[in-house]
């Protein structure tokens, strides 16, 4: 071997994309081994070349987070399915193979001006005040939930409520027929758990188009016999003198139930076993539950961050914190390390209810902070406070909790069993709660944006 | 002191209304947030600097 062919100094791409690391976050050790990496990688290479799944960009630390993601201006989001634009590949890292690809996740997948145009559309009915307009609706959910299983003692808080409450929920901002959430439940579940190299992954991939057939009969029905809802909202919408087609609304839909249904869902189903495993904590809750419920729901937050992070692509080329980016390179955003920086977080590892000055970033910063954040809170609220009052001595059963395998794109889980002290029913059970909230939603047309309806009347 | 939000970088996170609500109102339509207005009460002025360091997109202006 001559001498120079030995080590040449790193040129070009590879001096430029160091530190190198090489972490699957599809693998299962993005889950157990989590406390580690969140306190090696921000600390040792918050901005690092991970080799995985064709070479991207991965951001940790908080700072560095911070810095980059606020960067509208040289990051998109674009998922460009037909090669129409730049031929991004959306917030997907690896993202799904092309021709799977029937249209891209709504707002999160598109840039301004478009995205804003979108979004103004959407904010009056998941802005705090529209969210607040639900409250009995969601109450009535959960007490339906609760009413089916309080008389056998045993639950289980993923399937028996934190999957359901959810999913009605948004079936009904929609304007979706409410007894549909059951069609997009599975599906919707499963596309997040299921690893994309899982042979699994074909099936799941049919029942979600199944999935996307029936949205599209609902969207063509729905401009034929108009009610009040988010997709009535985008039907009409006026996108700087565009009316959206059926698959631009579909597009929209497919983010709402993807955003609304598995999210929720994980972090209820994580504060539930928690709370559990910390009884005294618990007690804590229920007796100081006005002071410490909106603490403690940013600290679960915070925490169990539902979304551990999200892709982009840089659009331009930029120099950011020290590092040089180039245009078409993919970087993924990580909100959950960024969450455990012990220089923002005091004892980043533990969960304390009543954490001041709780800066996280489990929704996404910059334009792109989740729009459901407002129904999000208000629901894991109302679940929990109805387990919290009703089953007020659960246990959660270990050995029956089943966690996301891959947790690469939601930390959830999908089971979470418990048992309880058996208590007395107080209504009927969620099928036929579900047929008369229908009633009440279409007579009082609650799904209408809060710019045309502003008060809660749920009366029967 | 006086406190006032950034309309440029706040993305309603709501988080400044959920510390201190009696400081800052939140917009029906899309949740982004403003400042009531006037002089922060002194005895509110710890609750001020609570928002703005709570607040992920610091857009929350104390001066
Ligand atoms: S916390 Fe910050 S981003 Fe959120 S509403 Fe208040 S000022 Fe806006």
């Amino acid at each position: 071997m001559s001498i120079d062919q030995v080590n040449p100094a790193p040129a070009g791409d590879d001096a430029r994309r160091q530190p190198r690391i090489d972490v699957d976050r599809h693998s299962t050790v993005w889950r157990t081994e989590f406390r580690t990496l969140s306190d090696d990688l921000p600390a040792n290479a918050p901005i690092a070349w991970n080799e995985t799944y064709g070479g991207y960009w991965m951001v940790t630390g908080n700072k560095e987070v911070f810095d980059i993601v606020r960067r509208a201006d040289v990051l998109s989001n674009d998922n460009d399915i037909h090669f129409e634009r730049n031929g991004y590949d959306g917030i997907q890292i690896p993202p799904p193979p092309r021709e799977q690809r029937v249209v891209r996740g709504g707002i999160l997948e598109m840039d301004p001006p478009e995205q804003r145009y979108y979004r103004n559309v959407m904010n009056p009915y998941l802005s705090p005040a529209a969210v607040a307009r639900w409250q009995p609706v969601m109450d009535e959910l959960v007490r339906a939930c609760l009413d089916d299983h309080i008389e056998s003692g045993r639950i289980d808080f993923v399937d028996d409520l934190a999957n359901i409450v959810p999913a009605v929920l948004t079936m009904a901002m929609l304007g979706l027929p409410l007894e549909d959430w059951v069609v997009y439940c599975e599906p919707s579940h499963a596309t997040v758990y299921t690893h994309p190299d899982s042979p699994e992954i074909v099936r799941v991939r049919e029942l979600q188009n199944q999935m996307g057939m029936r949205a599209m009969q609902s969207i063509a029905q729905l401009r034929t016999d108009p009610r009040p809802g988010l997709i009535d909202g985008l039907i009409k919408a006026d996108i700087s003198g565009h009316s959206p087609d059926d698959m631009e609304v579909l597009s929209q839909v497919t983010l709402l139930i993807g955003g609304g249904f598995d999210t929720t869902t994980a972090l209820t189903a994580h504060a539930l076993e928690w709370l559990s495993e910390n009884p005294d904590q618990r007690e804590r809750l229920v007796r100081e539950w006005e002071e410490l419920r909106d603490s403690a729901t940013e600290e679960f937050l915070r925490y169990y961050t539902p979304a551990p992070g999200d892709g982009r692509t840089f659009s331009a080329d930029v120099e950011i914190d020290g590092k040089q980016f180039k245009e078409g390179e993919r970087l993924w955003v990580g909100w959950a390390t960024s969450n455990r920086d012990p220089g923002l977080f005091e004892d980043p590892h533990e969960i304390k209810l009543d954490r001041k000055g709780n800066r996280h970033s489990s929704f996404g910063l910059g334009i792109h902070r989740c729009i459901g954040s407002n129904v999000a809170r208000a629901t894991f609220k109302t679940m929990l406070k109805g387990a919290l009052d009703r089953m007020p001595d659960f246990v959660c059963d270990p050995a029956g909790a089943v966690h996301y395998d891959t947790t690469g794109t939601i930390n959830g889980m999908k089971h979470l069993p418990a048992t309880f002290t058996p208590g007395k029913r107080l209504g009927p059970g969620v099928t036929e709660t579900v047929a008369g909230l229908q009633r009440i939603v279409d007579e009082q047309r609650l799904a209408e944006p809060v710019t045309a309806r502003k008060q809660a009347r749920l009366t029967d | 002191m006086k406190v006032s939000v950034d309309s440029n970088v706040c993305q309603g996170h709501t988080l400044c209304a959920m510390t201190a609500p009696d400081l800052f109102v939140l917009s029906d339509e899309d949740g982004h947030a403003s400042a009531v207005g006037g002089d922060v009460p002194p005895n509110r002025e710890a609750a001020a600097r609570e928002a703005a360091r709570t607040c992920p997109e610091q857009a929350v202006v104390l001066s």
